[in-house]
């Protein structure tokens, strides 16, 4: 994540002469990248812009300088727009003069969303307490994810945005033995703890090669014995889909398979198409005793390999539309962008494409670059 | 996410429509199983107005189906347009719950 996109925050609290049990409406940014931080509206409410003086300093291309100002009428928030270029939303509704902003609904301004919640200073104090302990879970899980690669026969570099402070995604690649090279996304239904328990918990067993009695070269067996071993009515009704590949460097030959997983896609040197590398198996979890298959295909010098949650291209865009996968094999195809790394361009794109707020699922994609 | 609940003859009849999002499962999931697995009888989901399935869904549609067989109940869908049918097939969802055209075709299906 780009600094530019970061909140920078200027008035972070205005300290109020409260007696406890008295209440603060908050704006608490709820989107992936300052998750948790809170903003206290005052009696002199909170202006909201793109630079100083604005209270709330979002850094953000869509935020104009001075874009919308938060007031506390009586014991309610109003909202109005401040001439923004983009507009202010509420609730995805655009404010057109002044408007309430009830308990719980959501400012949308430009990429950011803020939530107004109305909290005592102790649910204030336990919910700073429960950010803490979810940034140390999230910062345990993008250790377990594996760093970008810049050598050897398959280079890979990856994004991973949750939309919660937790995902349900996880991935990861590496050396399998000489000449061997495997890859892999899991995406766990819905995020939060408990997709990021049972993620974790996958990525664990493929890190260490555990999976009992299995040739984790073959992808079907991989599947086969997850599917075993992660059945929904032991895993508290989750389940998850995944994609699974093994590459032989030798013979320039790729083994897959996917569960219940959209395809990757296979990109050649010159951008010419986007080839799905995905085959048909149910989900892991939702049928026991199923065997799953796998397939092959020759991977073209210099090609690039493209693999991601179901969060990248699901999106409702700009004019209301539902994206589909095609809709992403479009802006894969399209140019680099000049001192962009692939996987930023693609983050931005999809970004700039959806509606304004924070997305609806889970952001991740691992690209990987064969010699 | 508009969802309505009919009997026919002794099979659930759920219409579901709209989205299919994380959030609307979150709001739909318990009146959706509650109206469908405690009656211990086949059921039928009309998908002609939906027009996007999350994974969330996915897996309120699996939990459902799977609840029902314990019951010995058959579960299936029909009427999906083909944004809603891409997503079935991509996740194999046809392996564990049929999905077929029309209404009659999912009544014989459970009633079989």
């Amino acid at each position: 994540m780009s600094e530019a996109e970061h909140t920078r925050v200027v008035t972070v609290a205005r300290e109020l002469d409260l007696v406890p049990g008295d209440r603060l409406h908050c704006l608490e940014l709820i989107d992936c990248v300052d998750s948790g931080r809170r903003h206290v509206v005052g009696p002199l409410g909170l202006k909201i812009g793109r630079t100083a003086p604005a209270d709330i300093v979002l850094l953000d291309s869509e935020v104009s300088r001075a874009h919308c100002m938060v007031t506390l009428n009586g014991d309610e928030l109003a909202v109005s727009d401040l001439g923004s270029t983009n507009g202010t939303y509420v609730n995805g509704v655009r404010v057109e003069g002044s408007v309430p902003l009830p308990v719980g609904a959501v400012l949308q301004i430009g990429k950011r969303s803020l939530q107004h919640e109305y909290r005592t200073r102790t649910e204030i104090t336990e919910s700073d307490e429960l950010d803490r302990e979810l940034q140390k879970a999230s910062a345990y899980i993008h250790a377990l994810l594996p760093p970008p690669s810049r050598e050897g026969p398959v280079r890979c570099d990856w994004i991973h945005v949750p939309c919660a402070r937790l995902g349900g995604d996880a991935f990861g690649y590496g050396q399998l033995g000489e000449d061997l090279f495997v890859a892999y996304l899991i995406d766990v239904a819905g995020h939060g703890a408990s997709a990021a328990m049972l993620a974790v918990a996958v990525m664990s067993q493929l890190r260490q090669r555990t999976l009992p009695d299995t040739d984790m070269r073959s992808p079907a067996e991989v599947l086969t014995t997850l599917n075993r071993l992660y059945q929904m009515e032991d895993q508290a009704d989750l389940y998850f889909t995944m994609w699974y590949s093994v590459y032989h460097a030798r013979y320039r030959r790729l083994r897959y398979a996917s569960a219940g997983h959209h395809p990757a896609l296979l990109v050649p040197p010159d951008r010419s198409q986007a080839i799905p590398v995905g085959n048909r198996n149910v989900i892991i979890g939702a049928m026991p005793g199923v065997k799953f298959k796998e397939e092959t295909v020759d991977v073209p010098p210099g090609s690039s390999i493209y693999v991601f949650s179901d969060g990248v291209f699901e999106i409702v865009d700009k004019s209301g539309e539902q994206w589909s996968l095609a809709d992403f094999e479009r802006l894969v195809l399209e140019p680099p962008v000049a001192d962009m790394g692939e996987t930023q361009r693609l983050f931005h794109g999809v970004r700039e494409a959806a509606v304004p707020g924070p997305l609806e699922d889970d952001f991740s994609l691992v690209v990987a670059q064969f010699d | 996410m508009d969802m309505q609940f009919t009997d026919v003859g002794g099979v659930t009849k759920a219409v579901l429509g709209g989205r299919l999002d994380s959030f609307s499962v979150g709001e739909v999931e318990t009146r959706f199983v509650a109206n469908i697995v405690p009656k211990e009888q086949p059921a039928v989901v009309d998908l002609s107005d939906v027009s996007f399935i999350a994974s969330l869904g996915i897996r309120m549609l699996i939990g459902t189906a799977r609840a029902l067989q314990r019951s010995n109940a058959r579960f299936a869908m029909f009427g999906a347009n083909d944004a809603v049918m891409e997503i079935i097939e991509t996740t194999s969802l046809t392996e564990i719950i049929p999905v077929v055209g029309t209404e009659a075709e999912a009544l014989a299906v459970v009633t079989a």
